[in-house]
């Protein structure tokens, strides 16, 4: 039908991620402000229960592809299994997650189908029946509004945590398996085997109270620094990716999307732009600050709390603080 | 193996950003341009494929003839030859179509992307690339090995923790990932030296394609501004004693 909107849900293990009821709440939005229909897209083996599940979170149809050859197709195959799947139930508008199964899948979609497509979206809304968007550009300080051509189909890939999931009422959904040659797909690659990394020996993920560094810290000599304030708080010390990448911290410190996932009750940012993957992983903390020397990072557009200055002055400072207190 | 690092000139801090009047594109002023950081990293696992493999190593990269700087980094680094696409590709869809047109020309084993652009944060272009190449290929790869003689097997990250290994036959795309190798720095003597060398430049009418081929197509941008700090921070000012104890304060209210 004109104007219906399709979210390709994301899953592991059987659950859908949290990434895709946040794109069903604003599917939800998008087709009811166009009188239209919403429908998710589970492509995957195995998935009866979780297409039975999805049926009931507030869309009016779910569509099935279910084969043995996509239980652990994270790559070439998924994106052909998408692209067939789009062609038959042509959605006007498709939502991906701009996650790191959503960075493959978008622009093999957008690019096989000629479908316009805007990927890092921090919010989707239909405006006077108008898809519109808004990304950001240049390290994120600034967003861009940017409107789709009415009437041409059009895909977005949406910010994981960048929407809130709003509980949505269940309808009778139409659970429906589409027909697909899976076995004549060309295959382009396979996977050898999948690797779930060990939660480490320090699990930040259980920590209240987290200090992360950033870049902006400098050099790996200032990091006993952040530590030191992270212990004086009684939390643990986090760290955004550029960090791990030069090596300076292991992998089980890094926050984000490619790092851990954590809810902390105090999220503290020392010297860290607010990257979207950075974002991804830290979002849900109760309580962010932001410690930056920038007044235009984007880390402040989420934060609930902001200092901004030198972290070299702040830090030492709210170490001593800490201890006192 | 032959292998293509395509590279983006990013701007460093950009000023007076504005949209062009047709609303297809961003202007903007900024001081001056590097390579993006992970095409960086991709230039560095190229030169330790080379070492390890032997063959040869071209960096490309499309844009007008002041990004011609990043393709003397690449040479620094150890691309053997530096190619130059005179064209501005003023969005991803662009960059994959313009890159495609380029590296049939090329005929590599392996074409290297970055996974992000700092400019236009899109995680677009590579994977379209491979898409109009017809190629196998993974996204956000931190580790590349050959396995066998014609097919490479690649560690790429499925996020959350979680990565997988991948086996994909040659030719291929694969979009690296900052942190791949460590990343190595040149001494300017060698990026002098690099300069003596000559970018091959090519139009997009060598690549058979026309402006109209690469027009932005289906959106329109309407604006761009600072995003409105809806729920924004509340800034704690004051000197670092004092916002520091307005922050102790907030933490123990939270509790
Ligand atoms: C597929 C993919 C996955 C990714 N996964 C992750 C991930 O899991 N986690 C992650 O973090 N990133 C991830 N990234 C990288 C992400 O896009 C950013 O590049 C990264 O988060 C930037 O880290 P940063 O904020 O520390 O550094 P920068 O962006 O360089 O920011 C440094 C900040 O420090 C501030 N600063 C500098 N000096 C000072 C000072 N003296 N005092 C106070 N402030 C100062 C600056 O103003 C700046 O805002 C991923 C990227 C991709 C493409
Ligand atoms: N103008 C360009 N020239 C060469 N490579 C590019 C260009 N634009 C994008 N790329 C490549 O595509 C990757 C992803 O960019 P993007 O999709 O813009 O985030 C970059 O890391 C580069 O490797």
């Amino acid at each position: 039908m004109a104007g219906d909107v399709l979210v390709i849900a994301e899953h592991w293990k059987g659950r859908p991620e949290a990434v895709t009821f946040q794109l069903i709440a604003k599917g939800r939005e998008i087709a009811d402000a166009r009188r239209a229909s919403l429908g998710v897209l589970v492509l995957g083996h195995d998935i009866g229960e979780l297409a039975a599940d999805l049926a009931g979170t507030g869309v009016d149809a779910v569509f099935v592809v279910d084969h043995r050859a996509l239980g652990n197709a994270a790559c070439g195959l998924l994106a052909e299994a998408a692209v067939a799947s789009l062609r038959e139930i042509a959605p006007a508008l498709t939502l991906v997650g701009f996650t790191l199964v959503g960075m493959e899948l978008a622009p093999a979609i957008a690019t096989r189908l000629g479908v316009a497509a805007m990927t890092n979206c921090v919010n989707v809304e239909c405006v006077d029946g108008e898809i519109v968007v808004a990304k950001p550009v240049y390290d994120g300080a600034l967003h861009a509004r940017v409107i789709f051509d009415r009437d041409a189909p059009a895909l977005v890939a949406l910010q994981a945590g960048a929407t809130p999931t709003l509980p949505q009422p269940a309808r009778a959904a139409l659970v429906r398996a589409l027909a697909l040659d899976i076995e004549s797909m060309p295959r382009r690659g396979e996977i050898v085997q999948f690797i779930e990394e060990p939660i480490g020996d320090v699990d930040i993920a259980k920590a209240d109270i987290i200090v992360s560094a950033g870049r902006g810290v400098g050099d790996a000599s200032k990091l006993p620094m952040i530590e030191a304030c992270a212990k004086a708080l009684g939390g643990l010390m986090g760290c955004s990716r550029p960090l791990v990448d030069q090596g300076w911290l292991p992998r089980e410190r890094q926050v984000g999307a490619s790092g851990k996932t954590v809810t902390p009750k105090i999220y503290i940012a020392c010297g860290i732009s607010g990257a979207s993957q950075h974002l991804a992983g830290m979002s849900g903390a109760k309580m962010i600050v932001a410690i930056n020397k920038d007044p235009n990072a984007p880390i402040f557009q989420v934060a609930h709390y902001g200092i901004v200055g030198d972290l070299f002055e702040i830090v030492p400072e709210l170490t001593a603080q800490a201890k006192k207190s | 193996m032959k292998i293509v690092v395509c590279c983006k000139a990013v701007p460093g801090a950009v000023t007076d950003v504005a949209v062009e009047t047709r609303g297809d594109a961003l202007r903007f002023r900024s001081q001056f341009q590097s390579m993006n950081e992970c095409d960086e990293y991709a230039m560095e696992e190229a030169v330790v494929l080379k070492r390890l493999y032997g063959g040869e190593i071209i960096a490309l990269t499309i844009g007008g003839v002041s990004t011609q700087e990043i393709l003397y980094t690449a040479a620094a680094k150890g691309a053997d030859r530096i190619v130059r696409v005179d064209a501005l590709a003023q969005d991803p869809r662009a960059a994959s179509i313009v890159l495609a047109a380029a590296l049939k020309t090329l005929a590599a084993d392996l074409v290297l992307t970055g996974t992000q652009s700092r400019d236009s944060l899109s995680s677009f272009v590579g994977v379209a690339t491979a898409q109009r190449l017809d190629v196998p290929f993974a996204f956000a790869v931190t580790a590349i090995e050959k396995d066998g003689d014609d097919a490479i097997k690649v560690r790429k990250e499925l996020g959350g923790g979680r990565s997988a290994d991948v086996r994909l036959p040659l030719p291929a795309l694969v979009c690296v990932q900052t942190g791949i190798q460590p990343l190595n720095y040149v001494p300017p003597a060698r990026l002098m030296r690099a300069r003596q060398q000559r970018p091959q430049s090519l139009s997009l009418a060598d690549l058979g394609l026309t402006l109209a081929d690469i027009a932005p197509r289906g959106y329109r941008i309407a604006s761009v501004a600072p995003p409105a700090r809806a729920a924004g921070a509340q800034i704690l000012s004051g000197p670092p004693a004092e916002a520091v104890r307005a922050l102790l304060a907030k933490m123990a209210e939270a509790g």
